[in-house]
């Protein structure tokens, strides 16, 4: 599996760490609650086909990415940068 | 279909086997460091497999960086096995909790139980926890050795479980 940085091009995965679903980048209000903060922490729509996730390009440039992917082809479709404030 | 989220991403779990030997290996042998295990059919060949991919899956095989990881984790433990050959591998579908801890717990729905998360483990848990799922189902409330299993640990943190110590949260397990 390869996946395509915006800044370094196509590179292998054994460059970047992976950190779950980029459900992470919608954080919630401090005060949302504790129903919105589990949700949030811990339940995941863990789609069998496209998703979004965070990948972070370690052995790279050190950016922070979302990636689309498929989950049942393995195929990456695009890769966004993401800023550090949204993490 | 339920409607329901569930505290659960989906990972690949790859496992290999070599072809086959004569007999070398008499029990399974778990190098715990390396998250390696390995063990001899009866037909001879060696199964051994490791660590997650690390990313949500569903293809049911994975990728070859793990290949290499989990053969120089055997070559770490047992370098006799280095001129094996091995004959085929597959991807295992393991549905991860942020906590690496199962869920035998009933839902919100009326009539409707879970027993799932069971991550890389629970073959051999498969008989208690059967019979403690039998118990929820039958009495409506959870078996004392399945009391710390609920679905509503993640939300109140009660009794959140973390097998590692590395924090309760997705793909650390």
């Amino acid at each position: 599996m390869r996946i395509d940085c915006p800044l370094c091009g196509t590179r292998d995965r054994r460059e970047f760490y992976y950190s779950g679903h980029a459900t992470a980048l919608a954080r919630p209000a401090p005060d949302a609650g504790a129903q919105v903060w589990d949700d949030y922490l811990h339940n995941r729509e863990n789609p069998a086909g496209v998703t979004e996730d965070l990948w972070h390009h370690e052995f790279g440039c050190g950016a922070w990415l979302a990636v689309r992917r498929d989950t049942v082809s393995h195929a990456v479709l695009s890769a966004r940068l993401v800023k550090g404030d949204q993490l | 279909m339920a409607g329901m989220r569930l505290p659960i991403e989906s990972h690949v779990l790859q496992a290999f086997v070599t072809e086959g030997l004569k007999p070398c290996i008499d029990h399974v042998i778990s190098f715990g460091m390396g998250h390696f295990y390995i063990s001899q059919s009866d037909k001879g060949g060696l199964v051994f497999g490791g660590d997650l991919d690390m990313y949500a899956s569903y293809a049911a095989r994975g990728n070859l960086p793990m290949v290499e990881h989990v053969a120089e984790a055997g070559m770490t433990l047992m370098p006799m096995i280095g001129k094996a050959r091995m004959l085929r591998s597959w991807g295992g579908i393991m549905d991860m909790t942020p906590d690496g801890s199962p869920i035998i717990d009933k839902t919100h729905i009326e009539g409707l139980y879970l027993n799932a998360g069971w991550c890389y483990g629970g073959f051999k848990a498969v008989p208690a926890s059967g019979h403690c799922f039998a118990h929820l189902l039958a009495t409506d409330r959870p078996h004392s050795a399945a009391a710390r299993f609920r679905l509503d640990r993640f939300r109140s943190g009660r009794g959140l479980m973390d097998e590692e110590g590395t924090g309760a949260q997705h793909n650390l397990h």
